[in-house]
């Protein structure tokens, strides 16, 4: 077993991407004049958040939460062991890697942590209903951002009402609005998460040492259950599907091969028409929901429901099918709760009796916390991030009609200042009447950079880069990533090739269970309906658009995510068993595959080579 | 309901596992933990006890005597091969000179009452006759007792009333082993540890004699961690075929760590297992080893809803005790939770003793700071524990 991965000055350009660099901020880059440093760290994968090679313009999710966390933990809250989590591109894949505090420093962090971060505790409820109003305030800020080619003559009212700029200023301005925009609220984002994180873990902590062996699994059912808005979206499908059938529509629902063909069917009758505009009405927010395999919101290239409305279309018709088999699809709410409750309580009574006020005074902080933790994802991840895709792909079609580009999608192959200046560049043809310097000069610089886009995604990168750490103990690594003193051996072992054939993969015990059944992999949200009854979902990650698919699967295992990951959480509830932060599943495992997964040791083994 | 057909001033010469909960004085130590068992509604296989009472009658009117004669020849601090002479020539006068004690009548007729309960081919191969085990419950029953268990005390597949009578004589020889003789007389050799009775050598034996249940797997558990006092846990030992060789410690077992307040199965260690304790075939009675099949050797010799049912047990057995317990049980063939059988329960006596461990060393911002710090580590908590050793 070697005893460190791959320095990052040693990992080979794969063929053909040469070059890949200029695709990506200088900032972002190893580089020479930092080697020495650099080479001295411990740098992973993160796959987590950012799964695929990123585009160009995508680079803007990286840039969000490395300058933000970082601001909270290391300038604001001064959280004491952490500084930020400093980032690396390389090859196309984001690399990570934890800054620790000085150990000179911690002392004194941590009496100002006390003091900061013991107001936010405090006053958390408040705080977070603010925090939910500066939020949407946001979001309707950059919902009311438009992008359209710019007229040929202004409208009259940019006269009689004194408007007093011109449209090509106003896409200026607005590109910058967009992009600071998205920036404040992840400000927002990470002014409470990682105190969030902080007290959940702290109560982890005492129940693992207070009941060494307990699952990951119970502690976060003593904690979470509350959330409503988290389930807000699939909820409102299955209301959607209950509409259909008290309308008596449910088997126009059934029949349609695609929502443009039900719309059409449903605008023929009053029942439809009533259900499309509740349709309608739902869509926003609820159907501002992303469907990346990771992070959802990393990419601004996967759908979201409101772009294809054929992903909800599809939850909705296999809740109208689970209804006229006469299945309740409703949560379980009331018996979560009473689970909830149970647990909670029958742990306590197991506890010195001493013990038990510290115990209520940790859970009643991680419930208070959690409910945030749960949430925020769809405020930030879901509406902010599909809304800012959504307005990015605007301006890509109106700088497109515009002939900045041969097409819209060219625009993701620009860096954001690039977009920035050919935005200037075309505002500034526009003004004066003369033809842009625009496609002729992007063509063969996207036409190389989709080449070496193509190049970087064919090539599976190492997990990790330098020297590993004698032990994992930062504790966001292990909650956030999933990444473990034993991931990190178990990454080492499989680089070294032991694998031949006999391949067994090592995750998180996300759900128990131990289940056997066929692979199904899944990379994508779009390619669910291969997903077959029984199958196991071997996937990147789930999001909340993936919901549908828990009530056809065996179990799930997935590449990235620890216990508080989206498919850790839906398979407690689904009662299926689940692997989590396997690092590689999804290019170790092959369809067919009979596999056994043990949701209790957070263990995949390959049983056979075919099902 | 009472089984007495015959019994004595000091009380009934048997009685049924199913009467309620009688005095270990009566009923020795085994017995009394069975009924209490049984009186809680959990599942324990049918039988009877032989009592104290029937001992004490079939030893009264000069073998007692006799044998305090042999015993008492033993001088102070004698050599221990002199103690096992004189020990095996006790047990040995004692089962000749009870044969036809007067009740032998009634152990008869409380196991023609069992067969009859049984039915037809209840754990026998012949059809007619039921098979059972017949252990020694010591009035003075407590861990350091466990050191005999499985040597001179309990008989397995045992069949036939002419069998299950010398067995019962056989279990209140082994009353005078060397080392309770040994104690007795003041001797070497000690008490088995802190939680021995100041009279560690009971006056008096009862029996239990309870159809064999044809265990599939059988083993022990406990309602903690008996490796780190987690009172959270209940942990299962087990191997396939009959319980003996594990309760000896001769085999390694399975060992399955079960959370009580979810049910999940939290570490699962299976161990190879060559061997098993079965019937005899040939003879229908006795135990033989044998070898395991490859393919079971390292299967785990209990399914999930096993040790669910194991685990719901074992906790109502806890909260009716009111502390920690240990015991153990046997698996029927057939399928849980009906083929799940306790076959004893007593009180956990180390972990139970000792206060729980006090865990909150720190609250409110300092215990968070403690986690960022690391001062609580957890991912060292958090993940895969050491295996501890068993």
């Amino acid at each position: 077993m070697p005893d460190r991965f791959p320095s990052p000055f040693e990992v080979a350009t794969p063929p053909g991407a040469e070059g890949w660099e200029r695709m990506y901020n200088w900032y972002h880059l190893f580089g020479d004049d930092r080697r020495e440093a650099d080479e001295q760290r411990f740098w992973f994968a993160d796959r987590l958040h950012h799964p695929e090679v990123l585009h160009p313009y995508d680079e803007i999710q990286c840039e969000c939460w490395w300058q933000s966390l970082g601001a909270f933990n290391t300038r604001i809250f001064a959280m004491p062991p952490a500084f930020g989590v400093d980032q690396r591109i390389l090859n196309g894949r984001l690399y990570v890697t934890p800054v620790p505090a000085p150990p000179e420093d911690v002392a004194a962090r941590a009496e100002e942590f006390g003091r900061r971060a013991s107001h936010y505790y405090e006053n958390w409820d408040a705080i977070y209903a603010e925090w939910k109003a500066k939020v949407t305030a946001k979001l309707d800020d950059i919902k009311a951002i438009t992008f359209a080619p710019l007229p040929d003559l202004e409208p009259e009212a940019t006269v009689f009402d004194h408007v007093g700029t011109s449209a090509g200023y106003r896409m200026i301005a607005d590109f910058d609005r967009l992009v600071l925009t998205m920036y404040e609220t992840y400000q927002y984002h990470f002014e409470l998460l990682n105190l969030g994180y902080a007290a959940y873990l702290t109560f982890f902590g005492f129940c693992k040492n207070a009941f060494p062996d307990i699952p990951d699994q119970s502690i976060s059912r003593m904690v979470g259950g509350l959330s409503v808005e988290l389930y807000r979206p699939d909820d409102e499908l299955k209301r959607l599907a209950k509409e259909a059938q008290r309308l008596g529509i449910d088997a126009d629902v059934l029949a349609a091969g695609s929502a443009q063909e039900l719309f059409a069917t449903l605008e023929r009758t009053d029942a439809g028409k009533e259900w499309l505009a509740d349709w309608r009405r739902t869509s926003d927010p609820w159907f501002l929901i992303n469907t990346d395999p990771g992070h959802p919101g990393g990419y601004h290239y996967f759908d979201t429901w409101l772009e294809n409305q054929d992903l909800p279309l599809a939850s909705v018709q296999e809740y109208v099918r689970r209804l006229q088999a006469g299945e309740t699809i409703d949560r379980p709410t009331e018996q979560v709760l009473a689970e909830r409750e149970r647990i909670s309580g029958e742990y306590r009574d197991l506890l010195a009796e001493d013990d038990r006020p510290a115990f209520d005074e940790m859970l009643g902080l991680a419930r208070t916390v959690f409910v945030y933790i749960e949430e925020h994802v769809l405020y930030i991840e879901h509406w902010m991030w599909a809304t800012f895709w959504g307005k990015s792909k605007e301006l890509s079609r109106a700088l497109a009609a515009m002939g900045a580009f041969d097409e819209p999608e060219d625009m993701f192959f620009l860096r954001r200042y690039e977009v920035a200046e050919t935005i200037y560049g075309t505002v500034a043809g526009w003004s004066v009447g003369s033809p842009a310097r625009g496609a002729e000069y992007w063509r063969p610089i996207v036409a190389e950079r989709r080449r070496i886009y193509e190049a970087l995604r064919a090539v599976e990168p190492p997990p990790a880069l330098g020297p590993p750490p004698a032990q994992v103990t930062e504790p966001f690594t292990v909650m956030l990533w999933g990444i473990t003193t034993d991931s990190v051996k178990e990454w080492l072992t499989s680089s070294d090739g032991g694998a031949d054939g006999a391949v067994t993969l090592r995750g998180s015990a996300g759900s128990p269970g131990v289940v056997e059944g066929p692979v199904r992999i899944v990379r994508d949200v779009r390619d669910l309906d291969t997903v077959q009854q029984g199958d196991v979902l071997v996937c990147p990650a789930t999001s909340p658009a993936w919901s549908p698919v828990f009530s056809r699967i065996a179990a799930t295992v997935s590449d990235v995510g620890g216990i508080m990951s989206h498919a850790a959480i839906v398979c407690r509830e689904y009662g299926l068993p689940a692997v989590v932060g396997t690092g590689n599943a999804v290019a170790l495992l092959r369809d067919g595959q009979r596999v056994r997964v043990d949701g209790d040791t957070g263990v995949v083994a390959v049983i056979s080579q075919d099902g | 309901m009472t089984g007495s057909a015959g019994g004595s001033p000091e009380g009934p010469w048997t009685v049924e596992l199913d009467a309620g909960e009688q005095p270990a004085a009566l009923v020795g130590g085994k017995g009394h933990g069975l009924m209490a068992l049984s009186a809680a509604g959990l599942r324990v296989p049918p039988g009877f006890v032989v009592t104290t009472a029937a001992y004490r009658r079939a030893v009264a009117g000069g073998l007692d005597r006799r044998i305090e004669r042999r015993l008492a020849e033993l001088p102070p601090q004698a050599p221990l091969d002199a103690v096992e002479e004189a020990a095996a020539e006790v047990r040995a006068l004692l089962v000749a000179a009870t044969e036809g004690h007067p009740a032998t009548a009634a152990v008869a007729d409380a196991f023609a009452r069992l067969g009859e309960r049984c039915g037809s081919g209840a754990g026998g191969p012949e059809g007619d006759e039921v098979c059972v085990a017949v252990r020694s419950s010591s009035a003075a029953e407590d861990a350091a007792d466990r050191s005999f268990a499985g040597e001179h005390d309990t008989y397995l597949w045992v069949r036939g009333v002419d069998e299950v009578q010398r067995r019962v004589r056989e279990c209140w020889a082994s009353l005078f082993t060397a080392r309770a003789i040994a104690y007795r007389a003041g001797g070497a050799a000690p008490a088995a540890g802190p939680d021995a009775a100041p009279d560690a050598a009971p006056d008096a034996m009862a029996v239990v004699v309870q159809q064999m249940v044809p265990a599939r797997a059988a083993g022990v558990f406990m309602t903690l961690n008996p490796s780190n006092g987690d009172r959270s846990k209940v942990v299962v030992e087990s191997v396939w075929g009959l319980g003996e060789p594990l309760v000896s410690g001769l085999v390694n077992p399975d060992r399955f760590t079960v959370d009580k307040v979810t049910g999940d199965v939290v570490r699962r260690e299976v161990a190879d297992k060559p061997t098993e304790a079965v019937r005899d075939p040939d003879a229908g009675r006795g135990v033989v080893t044998v070898a395991v099949d490859e393919d079971r050797r390292s299967a785990p010799s209990l399914d999930r809803d096993e040790l669910a049912e194991l685990t719901r047990l074992a906790k109502l057995l806890e909260r009716r005790a009111g502390c920690p317990q240990d015991g153990e049980f046997a698996v029927a063939a057939g399928t849980a939770p009906r083929a799940v059988h306790l076959v004893q329960a007593r009180p956990e006596t180390v972990w139970s003793r000792r206060p729980i461990r006090r865990v909150a060393t720190r609250t409110g911002m300092d215990a968070i700071l403690a986690t960022l710090t690391g001062a609580t580590q957890v991912e060292k908590t958090a993940r895969r524990p050491e295996r501890e050793a068993t």
